[in-house]
């Protein structure tokens, strides 16, 4: 029985993605001694350190994850989230700074009730992510190219939203978003209040095992009773929504939006997020915890990149090679390999033990 | 022995929490046919993949032709001449016929494929078998049995030494089976050696010469067809004494019964047309006729999987609108459906979540069922049904054919709907398993008043149960007969058109 218990373990590809992530830890502090150390703040009222701040920064990416891992457990993909992001920044700054001559102190804000600013881009965000799950459940678009349709107009229609100007904001509440805190910094809190409402909803509900069903096997659903075209509509409607947070804490990090670079190739961060977190891109089962380890392995290789003072246009490639071995670690072949040779070992030393 | 072609020794297998073979051997000769039983999740499937390096065995060699060999893919076992079909039709339902007949193996002419050549060997091929079909439609038009022709015609083509056939038969009619027998009968002749796995125990005593019976993953025996009887066969596939399984009673049916399902004149103009169909409470309705006769189509329109374009349906005596499964689901309608691994099986889930997901998907997602329930109705059926399964969270793609047979059958019995369409349930399943899903189904119409549609290419499956059968022909209804009073050929008579049905009930 224990044995069986290992065995799953050694199988199961969140471990191998927790290993993954140590590694890199251990490296990181090998790098630099003081990498583990976490310090107070008293002005903050904060800790500060290393590890706070990978968490910190892979906010914006786990919160995508969440919705990118029911959205590749159905077998699609999003690659719209990025631009969704600067639409989300765009009509938050537009909003904040709605009449630039009247109010050209960006410490005001011009449109009232403050939390307009918060729900109207995430009520945007949300149709956009209505707008791609028609297009893939009405109209049975490949979500790659459904998806690619926001994607390139999403930045556009950022632009637009705020005339192609980069408006700033000192406005206190907004910039505690992304800068705020308790105890440990604002997008942390946020982040993991998501994920527990994301898994909450997914693993209370049967809404997480109905997204499987249809990823795995849709004619059957469909046969069994599932609606899965209201199934893909409302994992695209959560991803966009969940975008829609992304972009706030993202603009409210920089006081400001950036229609060109908020959320550049964050569809793809995402993905292999979900990826390495042990969702298979041929959809069915998903991981969001999975996904949390995930996105915290792709931040911390981000870290670990800076610390060896490589010029961070490399980031990429290096992310990219330290990500093909995850996934090849994680692969079939390769985990029936290991198993086998776990299999040998136990015959061997169970040999010895008769002989 | 002489001429052994194909010997297997102390084949072993484990998976995680069976053993699915254990020392198992097996021969087979040049030019004979040997039939390979048991009951479902006995290992025969598992042998087969052993034999073609889908499953790394654990212990065991394989000698082909005097030389030890060990295939690592199907691939590579073709090259070796081992020719297979495989249980699950294995094919790309959106390449055409022909090209499904032939990936893997193109011709070429020039640098390119060889469009004609494959056309016209395909169109061969398939003459060969008795089908007369277009090849360049793309499969997925065409029915389970046709895919399952297909699937035989692209094994029987390569030049091989063994062939393999994994349930071939489980969704062809007889005619069908008359075709393929022949063309085994043709390869037996040219020396070829086959291996044939059914649960059609009159097919085994038609055609094979042995019979290597498995059980549990262990060798039981081998006999010579003339030395067994069929009960002996039975008594030692499922390891007990199995007389009272072929003396079932009909349900009695209640002259007062009310209609619970009446449709009207429903079809799809080009398909099936002017359907109607009265199902009363308690009634256990066969529906008879050949492949693609409409049977499963018109099955498909009251569960609402099409939708008809004509006519009405009325569920116990109101109006039904019935758009998709789901709003047939809430009119407690359920529907076992015909292609398990197309409509039925979610094959990464567990045995659990896809036994409770049509309950689930009643009740919506946002009323989920507690896990002890899930369980409790998992369990109960694993129970009633004897699901082979180690455990309820093995998923059910790892599940031995018939077992998943059962577990799609477990989903829309848990449904406990008034009304359900069963087609080719027994599709697949042991002669065990196969009687006692018979049982319940007359214990649902006596007991729970349920009426029932149950559609089946046996014929004498559907005059044992049926208190009434409708034969369907060339998408339209044939013809009614009771089904106390009437014979094989009674029904036959129909369906080939000699002669319009009896009563119109
Ligand atoms: N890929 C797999 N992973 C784990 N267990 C498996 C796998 N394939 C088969 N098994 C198990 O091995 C046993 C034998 O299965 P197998 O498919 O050989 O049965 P079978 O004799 O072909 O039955 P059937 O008549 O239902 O087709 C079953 O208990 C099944 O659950
Ligand atoms: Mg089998």
């Amino acid at each position: 029985m224990r044995k069986q218990h290992l065995d799953g373990i050694l199988k199961s590809k969140i471990f191998w993605a927790i290993i993954a992530e140590l590694a890199i830890l251990i490296v990181c502090g090998i790098l630099r001694p003081d990498f583990f150390r976490l310090k107070w703040i008293d002005q903050t009222g904060m800790w500060s350190g290393s590890l706070i701040d990978i968490i910190n920064y892979s906010s914006e990416i786990t919160i995508i994850a969440m919705g990118m891992s029911m959205v590749i457990a159905l077998g699609g993909t999003d690659l719209s989230v990025g631009s969704l992001m600067a639409v989300s920044g765009a009509i938050a700054l537009k909003l904040l700074r709605w009449d630039v001559v009247e109010f050209p102190t960006p410490g005001d804000f011009t449109v009232r009730p403050f939390a307009l600013v918060i729900l109207v881009p995430l009520v945007v965000c949300a149709l956009m992510g209505a707008f791609n799950g028609t297009l893939i459940s009405r109209f049975k678009m490949q979500p790659i190219i459904a998806t690619l349709v926001l994607m390139v107009a999403g930045r556009g229609i950022a632009q637009i939203t705020t005339n192609g100007k980069q408006f700033t904001t000192m406005f206190e509440p907004f910039r505690q978003i992304g800068l705020g805190g308790f105890i440990v910094p604002m997008p942390v809190i946020i982040t993991i209040v998501v994920v527990t409402v994301m898994a909450l909803f997914t693993r209370k509900t049967s809404f997480g095992m109905f997204v499987e069903s249809v990823g795995i096997n849709r004619n059957a659903s469909r046969v069994s009773g599932l609606r899965s075209n209201r199934i893909i509509m409302i994992v695209y409607i959560i991803t966009g929504f969940l975008a829609g947070i992304s972009g706030l804490i993202y603009s409210s990090r920089i006081s400001s939006c950036d229609s060109n670079n908020a959320g550049l190739n964050y569809e793809m961060d995402a993905i292999l997020a979900v990826v390495i977190g042990g969702t298979s891109m041929t959809g069915g089962k998903f991981s969001l915890a999975g996904t949390v380890v995930g996105s915290l392995v792709i931040r911390t290789i981000t870290t670990l990149v800076l610390f060896l003072g490589i010029n961070p246009d490399a980031i990429m490639a290096i992310k990219a090679g330290i990500i093909a071995v995850v996934i090849v670690l994680q692969s079939e072949p390769v985990r029936r390999k290991m198993s086998e040779l776990g299999k040998n070992r136990k015959q061997a030393i169970g040999g010895e033990a008769r002989a | 022995m002489q001429d052994v072609i194909l010997e297997m020794k102390q084949i072993e297998i484990q998976f995680p929490g069976v053993k699915a073979l254990d020392k198992v051997d097996f021969t087979l000769n040049r030019g004979e046919v040997h039939a390979l039983l048991g009951e479902n999740g006995a290992g025969k499937s598992t042998l087969i993949k052993c034999l073609t390096g889908v499953h790394h065995m654990d212990a065991g060699t394989i000698m082909l032709d005097g030389k030890s060999i060990t295939p690592t893919s199907p691939q590579a076992a073709m090259q070796m001449g081992i020719s297979t079909v495989f249980q699950e039709v294995n094919l790309c339902p959106n390449l055409t016929v022909a090209e499904n007949i032939f990936i893997g193996r193109q011709p070429m002419k020039f640098f390119q494929i060889d469009w004609d050549t494959i056309n016209s060997r395909s169109t061969q091929l398939m003459d060969r078998m008795g089908m007369n079909i277009d090849v360049t439609r793309p499969l997925s038009s065409y029915s389970t049995a046709i895919q399952q022709m297909v699937s035989i015609a692209r094994a029987v083509d390569v030049q091989a030494k063994v062939l393999i056939l994994d349930e071939p038969t489980s969704s062809l009619d007889e005619n069908e089976v008359k075709q393929l027998f022949k063309v085994v009968r043709d390869l037996k002749a040219e020396g070829l050696g086959i291996i044939f796995i059914t649960h059609f125990l009159d097919q085994v005593f038609e055609i094979s010469d042995r019979i290597t019976v498995l059980r549990n993953g262990k060798l039981i025996g081998e006999h010579l067809i003339g030395d067994i009887t069929k009960l002996e066969l039975v008594t030692n596939m499922i390891g007990k004494d199995m007389n009272e399984i072929f003396n079932l009673k009909r349900a009695e049916q209640k002259p007062s019964a009310a209609n619970v399902l009446k449709a009207e004149n429903i079809g799809i103009p080009g398909k099936v047309e002017d359907i109607s169909v009265e199902l009363k409470n308690g009634e256990l309705l066969g529906f008879a006729g050949l492949l693609g006769s409409g049977r499963t189509e018109t099955a498909e329109m009251l569960f609402g999987v099409t939708r008809p374009l004509q006519g009405t349906v009325q569920v116990n005596g109101t109006d039904a609108k019935i758009r998709d499964p789901l709003d047939a689901i809430n009119q407690k309608i359920a529907f076992c459906p015909e292609d398990r691994k197309r409509d039925g099986i979610i094959g990464d889930l567990s045995v659990r979540e896809n036994i409770y997901l049509a309950v689930q998907a009643k009740r919506g997602f946002l009323h989920p069922m507690s896990r002890s329930e899930q369980m409790e109705l998992a369990r109960y059926y694993i129970d009633l049904l004897s699901i082979a399964t180690p455990d309820t969270e093995k998923k059910v793609g790892e599940l031995s054919g018939g077992n998943q047979q059962k577990v799609i059958l477990a989903r829309w019995m848990a449904t406990k709907p008034d009304i359900l369409i069963l087609d080719e349930p027994t599709r697949g399943i042991d002669v065990g398993a196969k009687a006692e899903v018979q049982r319940l189904m007359l214990e649902m119409c006596e007991k729970d008043d349920m009426g029932i549609i149950f559609i089946s290419s046996e014929l004498d499956e559907i005059i044992r149960c049926s208190n009434r059968i409708t034969i369907m022909r060339d998408g339209a209804k044939a013809g009614e007969v009771d089904g106390e009073n009437c014979t094989q050929s009674d029904i036959l008579s129909i369906i080939a058109g000699e002669q319009k049905g009896g009563t119109q009930a």
